[in-house]
């Protein structure tokens, strides 16, 4: 066989092995919109792949339950009044003393895969949801310290007096944590519960498809079949990428706009906005457990040294001032007396009583932060060396891309990475303590490391308060007043959420941790 | 036999070629900054889980052993799971230490004959597209060289190469997608989501077909059996279509070759703005997290993608030219 017949041969082999594969409708799918579509949702942000609520902390899959998983309680976390709880599986919660807590239950209600919603998954769900080993361990403590009884199908019983906490605890935090089938959770870690999403909510997972989750309608919901036949929850990495869909038709729903993109889409007719201050403050975090910043005159001199007005320059609508390690939608927010303001004055005397005047003598420190996910950090984060140099501080800023900065994060033996990180956390409940316990109590100390005895002392007082108006006195006058002056971290601003959608998306309710109520969604 | 030959010679070279690109990749990538394991297991996971896992996954073993190993598997047709993306395939993040559902990794062949077809597509729409902007114009040019077409043919290639392609791909969307309402731009729901980003891709390959033609033709149109031809009585469309064109088509085939193998393994920008789910959005999205397995297997398919459209290319241009011998 010569060249030219072996490639007519070939060729022709090839049309004839390709020609049955060909799909007649690959050539026509319509493009844009149609009536009665699913609400399209883009998300900045990846999932995990198990779809275990406890088994991550990521936002987006946090957004995904929101749309299918029941809750006892929901919080619209609103700044006018930031302890508001509505009632949604739950229909009463009541504090019968300090350790025991009623809650009942509606009896109307079914998960997606049939079976009705009782006292038992509620059991069921608090015990799992506190085990020690869940990454999203619900506190205020391991499930030994805590007894759930039953008396009947729709009845729990919640009673601290084991691990000697208040049962007021439980009331924020049944807005935190979805709730689960008690069938999928005797199924263990890696039975259904990891498969699949089972809910109560008013949308049904139907499937992944690469990187678009699909939720249909769930026509049994209890407060009625949603109006909109589904929502299609996507990941779509490039926030231009996200705006250019909205503008386009593409998507209904974007998230995380960059205050640029606000402006863009502003003069948009066809385009709103939805503006919430969020639950997530964003901190510079120091590394506590290693020197230089194991000193608290060092943390608190550094704090002195960065203004955070121009910080809030830089972030436009995207932040929101706020003077506590807490966003002010969150139960026992106060904007704190003692709280580090810039101050380049007490900076140097600081740093002068810790033994390095002018900052001579401090090692070279590495402030680590990350570019693509938050908004803004590259830029504030050189205005923030900057300010830190010139009070003396040797301090290198390193920028990395997510996955290098995600590996870099967390506190480890020796003290982790660098000497100051940026990071935010939000978490979807008023309750302080999955922001305040989670990083300053030495058990956990996930990104700080910090071990201080007297602010665990502060922490366990607060949790172990005999009612919801003696912890917010114990937070306000013991607990964060402590923390303002030992600074583990410095809680920069408080987030804002910047959702974008199309103008005929109507009665959608965005919560400020991002989670989104569409049962009463229309369209067009 | 010159066929037989040719195959198994050719053949040889480009497993040689394909053997030191994964050899290269493979030691570049665990000698980069980033522990997988670390992103696999998640932040909060403890040293001694990390270490764990790594040397149950033969992570810590000398680079020399763990290369023989994965060349192992390569030769049985396995090139293994991917660390972090679920069976499901999208892309993740985040996944806890405890994750149980990590048995159930995606297969990174499957992951990349998913994709792999995606890209295709739009390699093949951005060279028709490339091919119906640029050959009037080069050959245009070609014809007429000092004078204004050829001027013309280099301005706009100088115009095209210039335009960044995420800045090209923006504005394209703007304009034929939230303005006018012509195209969709965003994702994949049917062959209309591939129009814009080939698009984008053809203006970004077109210059170097134009200048190609352009001096290829102008060459071969001085030549003397181009002279000869007029003396024959053949006409100028006969003589520019029947063997100017055909002359200069080696090396344009030569070029576009390398375009498209290019295209094959490049695409990332243009994959990544319109959020295409070929193989550019699936390495993307791969290097963010330090998917080893993922990063090797694409290009390994990459390179042997090259091996193979060159070797298509260099039968074609000798069938074309049988004085050429490769």
């Amino acid at each position: 066989m010569d060249r030219r017949n072996f490639l007519r041969y070939g060729m022709m082999a090839g049309a004839a092995m390709a020609a049955p594969r060909l799909n007649p409708d690959f050539f026509f799918s319509s493009a844009y919109a149609q009536d009665m579509r699913p609400l399209t949702f883009l998300s900045a942000e990846n999932i995990t792949g198990n779809w275990d609520p406890t088994a991550h902390t990521t936002l987006s899959q946090t957004n995904i339950e929101g749309f299918v998983m029941g809750f006892l309680t929901r919080a619209p976390m609103r700044p006018d009044n930031p302890d508001e709880v509505v009632y949604e599986l739950a229909t009463e919660i009541n504090e019968i003393d300090a350790h025991t807590l009623e809650i009942k239950l509606r009896d109307d209600v079914t998960f997606h895969d049939g079976k009705p919603f009782t006292a038992a998954d509620v059991k069921a769900t608090f015990e799992y949801g506190a085990q020690p080993d869940r990454p999203k361990q619900v506190y205020p403590g391991p499930t030994e310290t805590f007894e759930v009884t039953t008396p009947d199908n729709y009845t729990v019983i919640v009673d601290t007096s084991k691990g000697g906490y208040g049962a007021s605890l439980f009331i924020f935090l049944a807005s935190y944590l979805p709730m689960l089938s008690a069938t999928d959770i005797a199924d263990g870690p890696g039975g259904m519960l990891s498969q699949r999403l089972n809910g109560t909510g008013p949308f049904k997972f139907v499937a992944q498809r690469g990187n678009d989750t699909v939720m249909e309608a769930f026509p049994e919901y209890f407060r009625g079949a949603p109006k909109i036949p589904g929502v299609t929850f996507s990941f779509v990495g490039d926030a231009t990428t996200r705006m250019l869909s909205l503008m386009n038709g593409q998507a209904d729903v974007i998230e995380r706009l960059e205050p640029e993109q606000v402006e863009t889409l502003e003069g948009e007719e066809n385009i709103k906005l939805s503006r919430l201050v969020s639950v997530e403050n964003k901190y510079l975090w120091f590394r506590c457990s290693k020197p230089p910043f194991d000193n608290p005159l060092l943390r608190k001199a550094a704090a002195h040294a960065i203004d955070r007005s121009v910080i809030m320059e830089i972030m436009g609508s995207a932040g929101e001032a706020s003077s506590n390690f807490i966003s002010p939608i969150k139960f026992g927010y106060t904007d704190l007396d003692n709280y580090p303001e810039y101050d380049p004055e007490e900076c140097q005397r600081l740093l002068a009583e810790a033994g390095y005047p002018g900052g001579e003598g401090l090692p070279e420190l590495e402030y680590i932060t990350s570019t693509g996910f938050y908004p803004k950090t590259k830029e504030y984060g050189e205005v923030i060396t900057a300010l830190l140099q010139e009070q003396g501080f040797p301090v290198t800023l390193n920028v990395m891309e997510v996955a290098a900065w995600n590996e870099r994060l967390y506190d480890r033996p020796g003290g982790g990475p660098g000497h100051m990180v940026d990071c935010g956390w939000s978490t979807g409940s008023p309750e302080p303590d999955l922001v305040l316990r989670t990083h300053f109590h030495s058990t956990s100390k996930r990104i700080c490391g910090i071990e201080d005895p007297e602010i665990d002392a502060a922490l366990d007082e607060e949790r172990n308060a005999s009612s919801l108006e003696a912890r917010k006195e114990s937070l306000q006058t013991n607990l964060m007043p402590m923390l303002a002056e030992k600074v583990p971290a410095l809680s920069l601003f408080t987030s804002v959420l910047i959702h974008g959608m199309r103008a005929d998306v109507e009665n959608l309710f965005i919560y400020p941790d991002g989670m989104s109520d569409a049962s009463q969604t229309v369209m067009g | 036999m010159f066929i037989v030959r040719f195959l198994v010679r050719r053949l040889l070279q480009g497993a040689l070629i394909v053997l030191l690109v994964s050899a290269l990749i493979f030691t570049l990538l665990r000698v980069v900054p980033g522990d997988p394991v670390r992103l696999m297991a998640g932040g909060m996971a403890p040293e001694a889980l990390i270490e764990q896992i790594a040397t149950d996954m033969g992570l810590r073993d000398p680079i020399y052993v763990q290369f023989g190993r994965y060349l192992g598997g390569i030769v049985q047709g396995d090139l293994g799971q991917s660390f972090v993306r679920p069976a499901n395939g999208a892309a993740v993040g985040g996944a806890s230490f405890n994750d149980s559902t990590r048995g159930e990794r995606a297969e990174v062949w499957d992951l990349i004959a998913e994709t792999a077809p995606m890209t295709l597509q739009l390699a093949l729409l951005a060279m028709v597209f490339a091919l119906i902007i640029a050959v009037p114009i080069g050959v245009w040019g070609g014809l007429r060289p000092g004078r204004w077409p050829d001027r013309f043919a280099l301005y706009l290639s100088s115009v095209f190469v210039s335009l960044p392609n995420f800045w090209l791909g923006i504005v394209l969307a703007l304009l034929l997608s939230v303005k006018l309402k012509l195209l969709p731009a965003i994702g994949y729901n049917g062959f209309a989501y591939t129009i814009l980003p080939a698009l984008v891709l053809a203006v970004e390959i077109a210059p170097f077909i134009i200048r190609t033609l352009t001096v290829s033709v102008a060459g071969v149109m001085n030549q003397s059996f181009i002279d000869m031809a007029s003396v024959r009585g053949l006409t100028r469309n006969q003589i520019v279509f029947r063997h100017a064109m055909k002359n200069s088509s080696v090396p344009l085939l030569n070029l576009l070759g390398v375009q498209f193998s290019m295209l094959l393994g490049g695409v990332l920008v243009i994959e990544f703005i319109f959020d295409y789910p070929g193989l550019g959005l699936l390495t993307i999205n791969a290097v963010m997290q330090r998917d080893f397995p993922l990063i090797q297997g694409i290009a390994i398919v990459t390179a042997a993608a090259f091996v193979l459209i060159n070797i298509v290319v260099d039968l074609c241009a000798t069938a074309i030219d049988p004085r050429l011998e490769y």
